[in-house]
């Protein structure tokens, strides 16, 4: 990070569930200790069904993500059908290992096609690319470790995979001082994509005091 | 100044006075505590605010019970705000070259009840303000939230709402700061 940049501190987490996958992000962009904006959306669609989570640079993650939503776009036109998420994560996965010295992004790409239903890709520094059940990023995804391995679940129902999301997200906020303002939930399915919003003040607490 | 994070503030009002902190002890950006004290009571009428790295803040506060409970057996009346602006000043000089990480701010009414408030640097250089003075992470964000929100002569309930929110937004504006605020109203 060079100073006076931009980094999206960032808690992210993606989970499949039956029927598809819930992404989930915090919503504070920090420049040093100054907070840039605190209603951001790092949940940034790629395609009708595929989203990215963004953290890193901020200007890193935004310039690869536009670059492969033209991708995506284009590979409509070439191949007649939507590509699938395995697609875009591997073009991702392409731009950030070989400019990996260049780069500072961890992306989650997750989202729902018709051949592998709900999948989750995680791409952390180097580069490298993971097909998870479950995955998260960012300087808070270190907080939640624990919480993630002890409540995960194969196929969870729609509602526990966004409580397990909305819970893990807010975990991280209250530890990490890179995370924080609110919670944007998003859930892709076959049916579509349907984003969810919780504004501070409904943020999930838990045991805070001395 | 930006390792454990923290603000302080004090503003003057109408034969009053109000010194607020949030509540937030962090090791960089981990938050470790959201019950962290900074603000203190020396008398029942003067209160310092301390800022800045944890251990100096927790440090300088029991330095200063110490001399102002030394001074009152001594002299046998409480310390006035201005006598202890300037004992802190020169406790924070004593270590010119090796100094508290700390930019102290005093607040408090005097024997006549009349409002004082001071602010310093790590060094101890005192500022006299009527106004206003602000320390800590988010003191630029303050700094501007203070001057234009302050207005002279708020009541004792309205300067608690001025101070209060000048505080809560610069704190929603660092990633140091938050996690609850204090005020005191004297």
């Amino acid at each position: 990070m060079k100073p006076g940049e931009v980094n999206l501190g960032t808690s992210l987490m993606a989970v499949t569930f039956k029927g598809g996958i819930v992404i989930g992000a915090d919503t504070r962009t920090t420049s040093g200790p100054y907070i840039v904006n605190r209603v951001t959306d790092k949940l940034t669609p790629i395609h009708d069904r595929i989203f990215a989570c963004r953290s890193g640079s901020a200007a890193d993650t935004q310039a690869i993500a536009d670059i492969v939503r033209l991708y995506s776009e284009m590979y409509s036109v070439n191949f007649g059908e939507d590509p699938t998420i395995r697609t875009a994560a591997a073009l991702f996965h392409d731009i950030c290992y070989q400019n990996k010295n260049a780069l500072s992004a961890g992306i989650i790409v997750a989202g729902w096609d018709k051949y592998e239903g709900g999948s989750v890709y995680c791409i952390p520094l180097g580069g490298s690319l993971h097909k998870q059940p479950f995955a998260t990023a960012g300087s808070g995804s270190t907080y939640v470790y624990g919480y993630c391995d002890k409540n995960f679940r194969e196929n969870m129902t729609q509602q526990e995979a966004v409580d397990f999301v909305k819970n893990g997200i807010a975990l991280s906020i209250s530890r990490d001082g890179s995370s924080g303002g609110c919670i944007r939930i998003a859930t892709i399915t076959e049916a579509g994509v349907d984003k969810i919003f919780i504004p501070g003040d409904q943020v999930p607490t838990f045991w805070n005091k001395s | 100044m930006d390792y454990n994070g923290g603000t302080v503030l004090a503003m003057a009002g109408k034969n009053c006075v109000v010194v607020g902190s949030d509540k937030r002890l962090g090791v960089q950006n981990l938050t470790v505590s959201t019950e962290f004290q900074k603000v203190f009571p020396v008398t029942e009428k003067c209160y310092i605010a301390l800022p800045g790295l944890a251990t100096d803040v927790q440090t300088l506060s029991e330095l200063f019970r110490l001399k102002c409970n030394m001074y009152k057996l001594r002299e046998e009346r409480e310390i006035e705000p201005l006598t202890l602006a300037n004992m802190i000043s020169s406790t924070l000089y004593g270590r010119r070259f090796g100094p508290y990480f700390c930019e102290p701010i005093i607040a408090g009414l005097d024997k006549n009840n009349k409002p004082h408030i001071y602010g310093m640097d790590l060094i101890g250089c005192l500022n006299y303000p009527d106004d206003f003075t602000v320390a800590g992470c988010a003191e630029a964000a303050l700094f501007g939230m203070c001057e234009s929100l302050w207005e002279p002569d708020l009541e004792p309930d309205e300067l608690f709402e001025t101070a209060s929110q000048a505080l809560l937004s610069a704190a929603d504006r660092n990633s140091l700061v938050g996690w609850g605020a204090v005020i005191h109203t004297m």
